[in-house]
């Protein structure tokens, strides 16, 4: 290999968006998903090395009770997604981490399950959390029904006739996700048992594998409910409309710290998209096959946004200035102009000052779409080494940690925790549930126990004390005295080697909208058709208008 | 799904986003829900966040190796628990990582200190041993010492009156660990060793992850359940999908 191929757009250096514009979260918060995004880089290696799909089992009564299994067979391993449908009443239907049954539970099994690890993973995968798994399963995972669509669409295919298009429009998916762990939860295998293989190397392709397959089911199991109930009669799905449904996921407040508690992580999907719009700015030329692709991009975006409802206030106004956005670039249609040095900088610096936040990270998404040579190698760079970031530098001095302080949080040296606004809130974990909640400090208990996700409070308390020392002394001797420290120590000198590791927005602040950090990751995952429900919790979808294992691999299904 | 297929379940998670453990005769562990379960119990018994980080890592470290580090910490918690931390935090002198008078030190706390110094004068233990201790837990510093030779990139050996253990920069251990591991208080010196030990094979498969007995589990639990706050109306109001469609 050669540096040339290490860094095949040199000049996109000049082209890079600063971390204090793209770290704030009203920006993260209005992320969208590029083909940077988890669940495209699943595809693509699926579809680029040939994996073959199948369904080995299905064992599912005419009630919707059994289970079965989905096979992705790849150029050196195989996974198998193992399903168990249950028949649940409605009243014990919940999204909620305290739910204990639900439509059908999952988990993804590193080869292909023999009947004693069936029987094993009967008696524990329907319990979800209550249940244990082995390192043979790398992803445990439940998902509940959309009741409406669902049943809409199994009594209409029993009928012989397909459901209605406005009906299927108004959900979007099946069933939904309403947990997906993964990384040795539950006793699965860690991540370091699978990092080093090519396919599950990069972040949560084990999960998207799960949810891909997971997918295929949700469709499944409708038809052959529609078949069990309709007989001769019954009908498949309309390819049309079946590829217009993703897998919905359903997200509360428990995913907004991953991306605090994940800097070099952060870092490094940052990294990579803020790359990916660097090389396309300093692209010299803007050719026609491009220019019709994004355009394609374009259109397709308006249509998504036209199908993408929220009933949240703020998400209504995001929409509304997204869809005028989105007209407004389809307007542009003097882009690219002749004799322009770099066509696709020029369109980025219009869209900066014409556009909505909203609007502009839709336009880094849909110029990426054309820019696959140069943008799709990043998805490499998008795992992280977090072990190896953990050992603190005890002989920095305190006078190097404090400039790091004042270079790295200089957003956040400045607020004055004393104003009740600045710290109105608290993270914690509640007994009950065990999930991360985000209290109010006036009026609630429990802020003695708060995590450590109030990042600038942390760093200017650091930065306070480390005033108080002498610079030349090591930051050994300073954390010997103030264990207290320790945390944001470490958390600076990783922030100082990762630009992008820190949400530079102050996470106690009352005006803060934890949604803007769930929106953030659920993009990179690959999520479209952010619904926020409340300011803490909210609804996606994912594969939505993409192909289905069944597309690659049509010949071996039922 | 009926209630009688739940199994006893224990009340806290070792996971961040709650997974309660099974209860009755222990579990298998991976080394994310042994890390996770361990840093909230250091926390929980009055540990700095930075170093119940480090209390996590340790244990995780040790049960990769087929070594006690949860029953190691749960021991540890139990003996500093209410002591101040100028009793448990090495004082550093010319040559020598000590406790005060009276003082018994905090594995966690030497362990870290000692990394924090691996590129320090304060940890150069090329011309003359470095004594440390007294120290509690002593099998809870292997890991950290890891990191020193790591750092140093030198082999290092760990000695006292009846044993020693040597310790090399890449992760392989060698040396009395069962005396180590079987004290509960140590005075050693460390110094250069002029060998490392062969690098750790690869842990044999079919041994699975390590298991973690109940009474371990269940006092671990119990202190990271001090890191949780009861609910209350308020927290619960909102704090995830609640309904259905």
């Amino acid at each position: 290999m050669d540096f040339a191929s290490l860094d095949p757009v040199p000049e996109a250096a000049r082209f890079r968006r600063p971390p204090s514009q793209v770290m704030r979260l009203a920006r993260m918060g209005s992320a969208h998903p590029t083909r940077l995004s988890f669940l495209r880089v699943l595809l693509r290696r699926v579809t680029r090395e040939g994996w073959l799909f199948d369904r080995p089992l299905w064992d599912i009564d005419a009630n919707g009770v059994g289970r079965a299994v989905y096979r992705a067979k790849g150029p050196e391993r195989t996974y198998s997604l193992v399903a168990f449908a249950h028949d649940l009443p409605d009243e014990m239907r919940s999204d909620r981490v305290i739910a204990t049954s639900w439509d059908a539970t999952f988990t993804l099994f590193d080869g292909e399950p023999g009947a004693a690890d069936l029987d094993r993973l009967q008696r524990n995968v329907p319990l979800q959390e209550a249940g244990r798994i082995s390192e043979r399963e790398l992803s445990l995972s439940r998902a509940n029904r959309s009741v409406r669509l669902h049943a809409h669409v199994v009594e209409r295919l029993a009928e012989g006739r397909q459901p209605d298009r406005a009906e299927v429009d108004a959900v979007g998916y099946l069933m939904r996700t309403t947990a997906v762990y993964g990384s040795g939860k539950f006793g699965a295998a860690d991540r370091a048992r699978i990092a080093g293989r090519p396919e599950l190397g990069g972040p949560f392709q084990a999960e998207m594998l799960s949810v891909w397959l997971t997918r295929q089911f949700t469709v499944d199991i409708a038809e052959h409910l529609a078949q069990a109930r309709g007989g001769a009669s019954a009908v498949r799905l309309d390819p049309a409309i079946r590829r217009g449904l993703g897998v919905g996921n359903s997200t509360g407040l428990g995913m907004a710290p991953f991306l605090v508690r994940h800097p070099v992580l952060l870092n490094n999907w940052m990294m990579a998209r803020e790359e990916a719009l660097a090389r396309v700015r300093a692209q010299r030329a803007a050719p026609p096959d491009a220019v019709a692709a994004f355009r394609k991009a374009l259109a397709d975006a308006q249509d998504n946004a036209e199908h993408w409802h929220s009933q949240h206030p703020i998400q209504v106004g995001k929409l509304d200035a997204l869809r005028r956005d989105l007209a407004a670039v389809a307007r542009w249609t003097d882009w690219p102009e002749a004799g322009q040095e770099h066509p696709w900088d020029a369109l980025w610096r219009r869209g900066e000052a014409a556009l909505s936040l909203e609007g502009q990270e839709a336009l880094l998404a849909l110029m990426l779409e054309p820019h696959g040579e140069i943008v799709d190698p990043l998805a490499a760079c998008m795992t992280a080494d977090e072990a190896a970031a953990f050992r603190i530098d005890g002989a920095m001095t305190v006078a190097e940690l404090a400039a790091i302080l004042a270079e790295r949080y200089d957003w956040a040296l400045g607020i004055d925790f004393a104003r009740p606004e600045n710290a109105a809130r608290f993270w914690y974990v509640s007994e009950e549930k065990l999930e991360p909640r985000l209290g109010n400090r006036g009026g609630e208990d429990g802020a003695a126990l708060e995590l450590p996700l109030c990042t600038a409070r942390l760093a200017r308390e650091l930065s306070d004390a480390l005033a108080g020392w002498p610079g030349d002394r090591p930051l050994a001797a300073f954390l010997l005295a103030h264990p207290e420290h320790r945390f944001m120590a470490r958390r600076a000198q990783v922030v100082a080697r990762h630009p992008c590791a820190e949400v530079r927005d102050n996470l106690i602040a009352q005006d803060m909208l934890p949604i803007d950090l769930m929106r953030c990751k659920l993009a990179f995952f690959g999520a479209s058709r952010f619904d926020p429900r409340s300011d803490k919790w909210v609804r996606i979808s994912l594969f939505q208008d993409l192909p289905y294992p069944s597309d690659l691999c049509p010949g071996d299904w039922t | 799904m009926t209630g009688d297929r739940t199994p006893e379940i224990e009340p806290n998670d070792p996971t961040r986003s709650g997974a309660p453990l099974p209860a009755g005769r222990g579990a298998r562990l991976s080394r994310n829900e042994i890390e996770a379960l361990c840093l909230k119990a250091a926390r929980g018994a009055g540990m700095s966040w930075g170093l119940a980080e480090e209390a996590g890592f340790a244990a995780g470290w040790l049960s990769q190796r087929g070594l006690d580090g949860p029953g190691a910490l749960l021991a540890q918690l139990r003996t500093a628990e209410a002591r101040p931390w100028r009793d448990i935090c090495p004082v550093i002198e010319p040559g020598a990582f000590r406790a005060l008078p009276e003082g018994l030190l905090c594995p966690i706390a030497l362990g870290a200190a000692l990394c924090d110094c691996a590129r320090l004068p304060d940890a150069d233990m090329r011309a003359a041993p470095i004594g440390i201790g007294p120290v509690s837990q002593p099998l809870l510093l292997v890991p950290f010492l890891a990191e020193v030779a790591r750092l140093r990139g030198a082999a290092l050996r760990l000695g006292w009156p009846q044993g020693a253990v040597t310790i090399g920069p890449d992760g392989g251990v060698g040396g009395d660990l069962a005396a180590l591991a079987a004290a509960e208080r140590l005075e050693a010196s460390l110094a250069a060793a002029p060998d490392a030990p062969a690098a750790p094979a690869a842990p044999a498969p079919e041994a699975g992850p390590p298991f973690v007995p109940h009474a371990i589990l269940a006092d671990l639990d119990a202190y990271a359940l001090r890191t949780t706050v009861p609910a209350s109306d308020a927290s619960r109001a909102g704090a995830g999908g609640g309904e259905s469609d």
